[in-house]
């Protein structure tokens, strides 16, 4: 569970100016919850995120996860970067190996385990090639890959899907899915996109515009399973009702 | 790899020689051309060249080999411990426009005139292309790849040797391809002012009896040396960096 009170970040450019990006946050992600983060660009997200990684200094408010304040990164939240973060010296393999390697496993399970992961993202025949000779869309399946590998108890991904093409991104939302049934845990979803994070999320949080504040908290709970749940009124409504939520922000933030 | 066109050393060897045998100047103060190389042949085949051209690239690879360790190893600890980068932050920005060549007469009082000064020379100039390659590199690497290490599971250490090292490594080896000229330099520089064997020191020899054609084979034989070196590392660069997208390694004239 990861608790999150009285949360403010500000970052300080290197001129000194002082720029707030998130404003007295607090909320609950509970052990096994899949929950969106829905904003508009620059409200904030990826700055949460960082912070629930424990990549940046916590400034104001506290953090705690499982009842214990963080204090730092850990493998047992894994991130997926907006832009990445690949190892560019390592091939597709290598970055998905790296994470298994310091689990610890043995080489025989390491290998089949990444093997696993590459062939779930569709990049088996680009095992061997590195970062960039990839596509957008390869290199974050890749990222997808590594960090799934080693099945952290908390995923954080800061638009994970956000290069892919409609198809792969179908594709993705179902494995991810079918993922955290398997071995559920708790994930902190970013997104663009407001169907996407009504179909995925049971809880949609939405953020306004700078400084990132809650705006909303949005319930999502459908029966996943049902392959014509796109197709109900009910998520076509509450579709609609995020989606107001979220253009309302724009609106404000101009 | 930039190729070498051979034609316009062709064209000053020609000119060279002309101009020696026009008479402009006696065979002491520009010998022709062919006499130099002759000498370089004769050199070769009693072996007299291959002592000095041996010792004077021992000791310049020696020294960068030793320069390249120690400022890696001191460019990444700068970045990491604070302490380390304010003691030494000032002494760089000092001793790096420095010539440290000045140093030659009291090390020498401190070690005579041997292979140890000759290579301790070398090391002391060589490495601060490295240690501010080495920071720079570090300075420039996306703080999200060290993050990614860190959740996946790397401690402080391995960050530094699986992670910035690595990622730096494209500006590590620019600072290397920088200090490996400075090597070589250096080294004829130090025998030069101090004689004995090597290339320098058979220049020094060579002048000091007036053997004009000896002092032009040894400048020629430094440049072949020199070039090779360079070109050795140009390839030690793409082997290395084969990942990277880079698609010519950086101007080496
Ligand atoms: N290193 C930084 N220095 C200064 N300001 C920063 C820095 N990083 C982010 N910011 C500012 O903080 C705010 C929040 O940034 P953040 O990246 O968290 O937004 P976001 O919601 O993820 O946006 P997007 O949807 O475009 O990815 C932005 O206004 C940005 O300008
Ligand atoms: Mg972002």
């Amino acid at each position: 569970m990861i608790e999150v009170e009285g949360l403010s970040h500000t970052y300080r450019t290197p001129d000194g100016r002082a720029v707030s990006a998130l404003d007295n946050i607090s909320l609950t992600v509970a052990e096994r919850e899949f929950v969106a983060l829905l904003g508009p660009s620059g409200c904030g997200k990826s700055t949460l995120l960082y912070l629930l990684g424990g990549f940046l200094p916590i400034e104001r408010g506290v953090i705690r996860f499982n009842s214990t304040p963080i204090t730092g990164p850990g493998p047992d939240r894994g991130i997926v970067f907006q832009h990445f973060a690949l190892f560019p010296w390592k091939t597709v393999r290598g970055n998905v190996l790296y994470g298994l390697e310091k689990m610890g496993l043995p080489r025989a399970d390491r290998e089949a385990r990444a093997r696993e992961f590459i062939e779930m993202v569709g990049l088996s025949a680009f095992a061997d090639s590195y970062p960039s000779q990839l596509s957008g869309g390869m290199k974050q399946r890749a990222a997808i890959a590594r960090t799934l590998a080693v099945d952290p108890g908390t995923l954080l991904m800061d638009e994970p899907f956000g290069a892919l093409d409609a198809q792969t991104r179908t594709q993705m939302q179902t494995e991810l899915l079918r993922i955290w049934r398997r071995s559920p845990k708790a994930v902190v979803f970013v997104t663009h996109d407001v169907q996407e994070a009504v179909y995925l999320a049971e809880r949609i949080i939405v953020m306004s515009a700078r400084p990132g504040r809650i705006k909303a908290i949005v319930d999502a709970k459908f029966d996943r399973e049902d392959p014509q749940l796109v197709r109900t009124q009910a998520f076509r409504d509450r579709v609609d009702e995020v989606w107001a939520l979220v253009h309302d922000n724009t609106a404000e933030a101009r | 790899m930039a190729r070498l066109s051979v034609l316009p050393f062709l064209a000053l060897l020609i000119v060279w020689e002309a101009v020696a045998r026009s008479g402009l100047f006696t065979a002491f103060v520009l010998p022709s051309a062919s006499t130099v190389l002759l000498r370089i042949w004769a050199d070769g085949a009693t072996g007299e060249l291959f002592i000095h051209l041996g010792v004077t690239l021992y000791r310049a690879l020696v020294g960068f080999l030793i320069a390249a360790a120690l400022g890696i190893l001191l460019g990444l600890i700068i970045t990491r411990v604070a302490l380390v980068r304010w003691f030494f932050e000032p002494i760089i920005s000092i001793g790096f426009p420095m010539p440290k060549i000045v140093f030659l007469p009291i090390v020498t009082l401190w070690l005579g005139f041997d292979d140890t000064l000759k290579i301790t020379m070398v090391v002391v100039d060589a490495a601060f292309p490295v240690v501010t390659a080495t920071i720079a590199g570090v300075a420039g690497v996306e703080k999200e790849l060290t993050w990614s290490a860190r959740s996946l599971g790397a401690n402080e250490r391995q960050m530094v040797r699986e992670v910035l090292f690595p990622a730096a490594l494209p500006q590590i080896m620019t600072g290397l391809q920088v200090a490996l000229p400075v090597a070589l330099i250096v080294c004829v520089v130090a025998e030069m002012l101090t004689g004995g064997k090597g290339l320098g020191g058979a220049m020094l020899g060579a002048s000091r009896v007036a053997d004009s054609p000896g002092i032009f084979a040894g400048i020629v034989e430094i440049a072949v040396a020199g070039y090779v070196l360079v070109q050795g590392m140009s390839a030690i660069r793409s082997k290395v960096l084969a990942w990277h997208p880079e698609a010519l390694p950086p101007a080496t004239v």
